[in-house]
């Protein structure tokens, strides 16, 4: 039986963990993700005109600072503040249709997918990251 | 205030010599009397003397609890300025004082005897002439002369009768002799008859000479009846005299002609007998003087108190003199008033100093004149005259006036201050309840007149302030009716539905200012951004308010961007963009955490956008800001 030299191994193994490591974490780098194809989300537009944004889809990388509403059967409006303040910063709210199994707790961050309605920001997606 | 102003006068009169006299048989010293020290002094051991007092208002003097009746208050005042403006009696008072006492000593009863009765009469008499020819005595000697006169006249008359009386009695006894004579022979005839031979014609009576018996009893007795005609007709002529005459003394002595009373008595002694000597007339005015319950008056009662009232003037105006001298000038004047109203007549009274007359009588005259401010209420000048009172007479007692004067004047305003309470409170009647007091008390105060000043303004300012109340509440300037509040309060004080409005405003005024206050601290203490939610939060209702818009013209540039945000985010609500709205106001809320306005608008809108999600995909698009932010201008938010 051949056998493996040692040093295949000690060289071997953190290589292939790079990899995967390379392999998982760059695309979050480079802001892509699960909406990585969507444009990311610009909160001075939005604020200056949200009517030419009507009905477009982002992407939204935020915290979450505070849930200021909630009715029950339909959803709850949360204060986020956006990860990325590049375009814009200060908190803006955002509704997540209630559609079951998520928790939302202060400080979290998420990826949103967000849709523009009419002056308002629907969720439709979100990812926690 | 009544008790007060009895006091008051009495006082003001007591000053003035208007004295107000108790009754004769008041025993205890009152306000106005003037005791006469000189008469106590000598008489309370003869007489129960209970008061001597002047009595001005009612015209008389009371002189050992007898009152004098001296004419009407009006005259008897006149009386005494007169005395005080006239000169002197002329005329030597000693020589017209010794005459009348010649005249006394001619008829003292050790001077008369029968030797001389008539002599010393006729020389009395004589004098009485010439102690008429004396002004001071007003030919008063004259009267006695005359009633004397008269009496001798009577005496002659009575003589005559007497005379008469006798003649008819010698005749009466003269007719009573023939009478019996002739009755006596009608019955010796009526005898003889009778003893006659009965053969003769028989026994028979006769009846001749009995008609002359008749006519001679009928003239007996017509002569009788003349004789009691002469008694009663001599008896009333006795008591005439002696009425008349008693009458004449008691007359001096109520006039207080004392020397004249007591050269009458002389006389009446002298010409009446002495079961004559009694007093008749004016026993009971006499026996006033005399409080014993079995005294019987007689003409030494008269003298003694003719004599006593002369020594009182004596001594009373000693006293003047006296007083007059230590410089007690008021004392003075008051000892003259009642020495001269005892003893008007009495030459030590007429011939008084005219130079210490002209000082009585310019006293006098500013007795009068407070007096006459007293009457009249004219509390303001009472001071004035009280001290010219005191400039002249420094035993005045004018501290006493003055402090009731002053207590008037001060409870006359107490008065005033309450009626305009009263009359601002809208009670009226108490208003004119006190203003009525006050005017009793000092008519002349300036202050009713002020306060009537004030009524008539105040009228005419309701007249002129309602209807701009009405106008200034219909253009909700509330501001304008705030600052002229006290004059709305005054004016509509009585229109409750107007008040009640009035105070409303100037409540929400004043809760404004209040939150203006508010705001201006919040400012200076470095907090501009919860200052302007207190500006925002009053002016949703007080937009139109101009301090407030000065308040916050201050503070906008202090706070634009958060100003700005304010606005927008309502802004965005009226439009129905509430999520935008929600938005803006979490970003005005990034820059004022602490703002109480933010976390509520943010909660509200929060539900609103959370509720109605659903519904906002299919509702029209609104119009989105299209100016940036940039701008420097400050949105107002509108008012509700």
């Amino acid at each position: 039986m051949s056998k493996i030299p040692p040093i295949f191994y000690a060289l071997g193994i953190p290589v292939v963990v790079i990899v995967i490591l390379l392999a998982v974490v760059l695309p979050r780098l480079a802001g892509g993700g699960k909406f990585a194809d969507l444009s990311a989300f610009s909160v001075d537009g939005y604020r200056k005109d949200w009517a030419t944004m009507q009905g477009n889809v982002y992407r939204l990388d935020c915290q979450i600072d505070q849930q200021l509403s909630f009715v029950e059967g339909k959803g709850r409006i949360l204060a986020v503040k956006p990860t990325d303040t590049a375009r814009g910063a200060g908190r803006i709210s955002v509704f997540v249709p209630l559609n079951g199994g998520n928790n939302f707790e202060v400080g979290q961050r998420y990826k949103f997918k967000v849709r523009v309605s009419r002056d308002l920001l629907v969720v439709e997606e979100l990812e926690k990251f | 205030m009544k008790h007060f102003f009895n006091i008051l006068f009495i006082s003001a009169l007591t000053v003035s010599g208007m004295a107000q006299a108790e009754p004769p048989k008041a025993t205890t010293t009152t306000s106005g009397d003037y005791k006469s020290s000189t008469v106590e002094g000598g008489a309370d051991r003869l007489f129960d003397v209970n008061s001597d007092s002047v009595d001005m208002e009612n015209g008389s003097m009371q002189w050992k609890g007898k009152t004098f009746n001296l004419g009407n208050s009006r005259l008897m005042r006149a009386r005494f300025e007169r005395y005080l403006q006239s000169p002197p009696a002329s005329g030597d008072v000693e020589k017209y004082i010794k005459i009348l006492d010649k005249i006394e000593k001619l008829l003292a009863p050790n001077a008369v005897n029968q030797s001389n009765y008539y002599t010393c009469q006729q020389e009395a008499f004589n004098l009485l002439f010439e102690a008429a020819q004396f002004e001071m005595d007003a030919n008063n000697s004259l009267t006695i002369a005359s009633q004397v006169k008269k009496i001798w006249t009577m005496r002659a008359e009575f003589r005559d009768l007497n005379i008469t009386k006798n003649q008819l009695e010698a005749l009466r006894k003269m007719q009573e002799g023939v009478i019996v004579n002739r009755a006596q022979k009608i019955e010796e005839s009526n005898d003889d008859k009778g003893s006659a031979p009965s053969g003769q014609g028989g026994v028979k009576k006769t009846s001749q000479g009995t008609t002359e018996l008749g006519y001679r009893v009928k003239d007996e007795a017509r002569t009788q009846a003349e004789i009691l005609a002469k008694n009663a007709e001599m008896t009333a002529l006795g008591l005439k005299s002696q009425v008349e005459f008693q009458s004449q003394m008691v007359g001096f002595l109520l006039q207080r002609r004392y020397r004249h009373c007591i050269i009458a008595s002389a006389f009446y002694r002298v010409l009446f007998k002495g079961g004559s000597q009694n007093i008749k007339v004016g026993a009971k005015e006499v026996k006033e003087f005399f409080p014993v319950s079995d005294f019987v008056p007689t003409l030494e009662s008269l003298d003694t108190l003719a004599r006593e009232a002369m020594n009182d003037v004596s001594l009373g105006m000693k006293t003047v003199d006296d007083l007059q001298k230590q410089g007690e000038i008021y004392a003075s004047f008051e000892r003259l008033q009642e020495t001269y109203f005892l003893g008007e007549y009495e030459p030590v009274v007429m011939t008084f100093d005219p130079v210490k007359k002209r000082e009585m009588l310019d006293l006098w005259r500013d007795l009068r004149e407070l007096q006459r401010i007293g009457d009249e209420r004219d509390l303001a000048n009472v001071e004035g005259y009280v001290n010219k009172v005191k400039g002249r007479a420094k035993d005045f007692p004018g501290t006493s006036i003055l402090s009731k004067v002053n207590n008037a004047i001060n409870a006359s305003n107490m008065s005033v201050l309450s009626a305009k309470q009263a009359a601002l409170s809208g009670d009226t009647n108490k208003a004119e309840a006190a203003l009525e007091r006050a005017g009793k008390i000092w008519p002349q105060n300036p202050q009713i007149k002020e306060f009537a000043n004030q009524v008539v303004s105040r009228q005419d300012k309701i007249g002129q302030m309602i209807p701009e109340f009405d106008r200034l509440v219909s253009e909700s300037k509330w501001r304008d009716i705030f600052n002229k509040k006290l004059e709305f309060a005054l004016a509509l004080s009585s229109d409750k539905a107007r008040s009640d409005k009035l105070r409303q405003i100037i409540n929400r005024v004043g809760e404004l200012d209040a939150n203006i206050q508010k705001a201006s601290v919040l400012a200076s203490q470095n907090n501009p951004y919860l200052a302007w939610d207190v500006l925002v939060e009053a002016n949703k209702t007080e937009s139109d308010d101009l301090v407030l818009a000065k308040t916050r013209s201050d503070i906008a540039p202090l706070v634009s961007d958060y100003a700005r945000l304010i606005g927008l985010a309502e802004k965005f609500e009226k439009e129905g963009a509430e999520a935008a709205a929600l938005n803006a106001w979490l970003q005005a809320q990034d820059i004022n955490p602490a703002s109480l306005a933010c976390g509520e608008a943010i909660k509200r809108l929060a539900r609103i956008v959370a509720g109605g999600s659903n519904v906002r995909a299919t509702s029209e698009v609104p119009v989105p800001p299209l100016t940036p932010a940039t701008t420097d201008e400050v949105p107002v938010p509108p008012a509700r």
